[in-house]
């Protein structure tokens, strides 16, 4: 701590006040906005935890915190596999391994709200003339209920953040000493006894990494969800963020908004906050 | 060392700083000096891309005939969200100078920054009726930027090979024998399907469709439906009679049907024969297929028992002057738009660059662009008009977030109709206390 002078405080300021005005001073007045009848205009009264009764009676915010969790559970879970199997694919020693990291990795590169329209068409044209031709039914109609809404939200998510999972996972791959392998092989192991001991405990730091991104990344989801479903059929594909976004701008409940805000803030600080302490626990025990 | 390492950086940070803070105040003092010159500026946030570049070039005319006054147009619309960057701009007080505000509860929201504008000449053309939702006693608070009108859009070939005569569709039973006429000839008219019902987009069911049934409810008056405490929804059997019928006869699956592919996928390849839109397509299906816009389309009003031939026509939205501007910049917008409705210019701008039906009289009819339109136009010069969106009235997006959700609901089949109605009542009373 002894150099922490006062040059030390100098060079942090800008980024110290930078940080205060656009991030804590907002969270700050947002949390006390929670507590009034502000409309985004003007706030006239306190009324108290009166926003904060109403949102544990809103079924729908209640229904849009549920489909996020559910999403975020099963993209969470996809997207590990997934990243880790194109990992595993691309550092085999291929000749063609560099360009399909780059072609794996590139969806990660187009904006959410473009990869919902792209998808959109999809969805629709894409499988409903395929279901057509090949009559299966299953094809076609997506989008237009609840299940293939949630499944298209799904396999976005996947397809874009898979590519960005896996260059993590390529990362500690590549990390395994050789001679392990080598000397596992000698002893005459399955590949998949290669893997299973020797490859994924290897790997598992990987895990915690991938796992805090990709869990805090399907709660915030937004744009892919607007440009995608836009929370149809009859707003049960709407996520939490949509949700709170809509509240404050479209019906124009801006304190209201704000409550639901600070309880969401709460739910991903304790998803977080858990995640990190175990992270913690376990490197302690590595 | 150190101190001097010390100095040295708090010397820097200083004038970092100092620089910064030179560099904000030297703007502001420049703003100033414009503003308070003889050159007057003018924020403009509109919400209609349609008509962006026509209305920018009618901009540049004014710009030259009044050299003192310089306006800046900035177009957030579509698929963007208005109200939400017009509310972030005011909290923030980056305040445009001419907004708009769309139906009474804009209005009530925004009533301490909407400038009167009654002393207009504009304001005293307007079209009887069109003001209600902005007048204030002797107040006007705000300019109808246009009228629209919506209906059953049908595609004229397709009627003729079917042997329709669109002008003998009145009632409800006329509509469904055409839909069954059109049905049993899919094969042979080459369509898809007689309807394309864009159930994804909550305000074609929730506002516009639902609002022909339940305006009469409030005289079609905004106004009475704004202070209404409840929606008695008496003609709910016909809205499910019709709702039932245009989902029957519709391209499945209407739930992720949205408006592009209605308007420009469907009915402007002509795979279907009729929609339920309004003259706002005119533009979109002339974009795919200028022969059919200009010759081949035509709009029948919705059949409602007792307002048989009627098409409901409404000022979707309003110009506001802000009134917390300076006053001169008050004076000049307001110049601005009175010259843009009653000079010969801006007119003809309205008319033939907008295509605007005009809320104004003193209009040359015959000089509207689009058939679509001219139909509208000729439909409320007869006084065949449902006046009135009231769905503006309802309660805060109650009309797409309670109803038309309820509708899309009662679509897929996961809610019974009796709920839907009862349901969105609950929810205006609740809404209204």
């Amino acid at each position: 701590m002894r150099n922490r002078d006062l040059s030390f405080w100098l060079f942090i300021m800008p980024v110290l006040v930078s940080l205060c005005l656009v991030i804590i001073v907002p969270f700050i007045y947002g949390f006390i906005y929670s507590f009034t009848n502000w409309n985004g205009l003007v706030a006239t009264e306190f009324i108290g935890f009166k926003n904060y009764i109403t949102l544990f009676k809103d079924e729908e915010f209640r229904a849009s915190i549920w489909f996020t969790t559910k999403f975020a559970v099963t993209s969470v879970i996809l997207l590990n596999f997934l990243g880790l199997g194109l990992a595993m694919l691309v550092t085999r020693k291929m000749k063609s391994s560099n360009f399909m990291r780059t072609v794996f990795f590139m969806p990660n590169l187009i904006g959410g709200l473009i990869l919902g329209f792209i998808w959109q068409f999809i969805f629709i044209s894409v499988f409903g003339s395929l279901g057509d031709l090949l009559g299966i039914e299953a094809l076609t109609g997506w989008l237009s209920t609840t299940a293939t809404g949630f499944w298209g939200l799904v396999i976005l998510t996947s397809w874009q953040m898979a590519g960005y999972i896996m260059i993590i996972y390529i990362a500690y791959l590549e990390n395994i000493p050789k001679d392990l392998i080598e000397a596992a092989k000698i002893d005459g192991a399955s590949s998949f006894q290669r893997f299973r001991n020797i490859t994924f405990p290897l790997v598992a730091p990987a895990f915690t990494v991938s796992m805090f991104l990709t869990l805090s990344g399907s709660f915030k989801i937004y744009d892919q969800n607007l440009s995608l479903t836009n929370g149809g059929p009859y707003n049960s594909t709407q996520m939490a963020a949509m949700n709170i976004v809509k509240t404050a701008f479209t019906e124009n409940k801006m304190a209201y908004a704000q409550s639901q805000a600070v309880i969401f803030f709460l739910i991903i600080a304790f998803v977080a906050v858990t995640q990190v302490y175990y992270n913690k626990k376990r490197e302690v025990d590595l | 060392m150190r101190s001097k390492n010390c100095f040295v950086s708090l010397i820097s940070v200083l004038l970092v700083s100092i620089f910064a803070l030179v560099g904000c105040s030297a703007s502001d003092d420049e703003g100033k000096k414009v503003a308070s010159g003889d050159q007057v500026t003018i924020d403009i946030l509109q919400f209609k891309v349609e008509i962006k570049e026509q209305f920018e070039a009618l901009v540049k005319v004014y710009e030259k005939e009044h050299p003192n006054v310089k306006i800046n147009v900035k177009t957030v619309g579509g698929g963007a969200d208005y109200g939400g960057l017009l509310k972030t701009s005011f909290s923030s007080g980056e305040a445009p100078d001419i907004f708009n505000v769309g139906g009474p509860s804009a209005v009530e929201e925004y009533r301490e920054y909407l400038a009167d504008v009654s002393d207009t000449e504009a304001a005293k053309t307007a079209n009887e009726g069109t003001l209600n939702t902005v007048t204030d006693g002797d107040k006007v608070l705000g300019l109808p930027i246009n009228q629209e009108g919506y209906g059953l859009i049908y595609n004229k070939r397709i009627f003729k090979e079917a042997g329709i005569n669109p002008d003998e569709i009145v009632t409800f039973k006329d509509l469904e024998s055409a839909a069954e006429t059109l049905d049993s000839q899919k094969e042979k008219l080459g369509i898809d399907a007689v309807f394309a019902l864009a159930a994804k987009e909550k305000w074609v069911i929730g506002n516009h469709l639902a609002n022909i049934f339940f305006a009469p409810e409030f005289n079609n008056d905004i106004l009475e439906a704004f202070d209404a405490k409840t929606i008695p929804f008496e003609k709910s059997n016909e809205l499910k009679r019709h709702l039932d019928l245009e989902n029957k006869y519709s391209v499945q699956p209407v739930l992720s049907l949205d408006y592009s592919q209605q308007v420009e996928q469907l009915f402007s390849l002509e795979r279907v024969a009729m929609i339920q839109q309004g003259n706002w397509i005119y533009n979109s299906v002339y974009d795919m297929d200028p022969e059919l816009a200009e010759n081949g389309i035509g709009i029948l009003p919705v059949p409602l028992e007792g307002y048989e031939g009627k098409i409901p026509t409404g000022v979707p939205s309003y110009w506001a002057v802000n009134s917390a501007s300076d006053p001169e910049k008050v004076q000049a917008s307001k110049e601005f738009l009175n010259w843009m409705y009653t000079s010969e210019t801006g007119k003809n701008a309205v008319l033939e660059d907008f295509k605007f039906i005009p809320a104004y009289q003193n209009y040359d009819a015959t000089k509207i662009a689009d058939p679509l339109s001219q139909q509208i136009y000729d439909y409320a010069s007869k006084g065949n008009t449902i006046e009135g969106w009231v769905f503006l009235a309802s309660p805060t997006s109650w009309s797409q977030e309670v109803l038309g959700v309820n509708m899309q609901k009662y679509l897929s089949g996961s809610m019974e109709w009796e709920d839907v109605i009862s349901q969105s009542r609950a929810k205006w009373e609740e809404e209204r206390k």
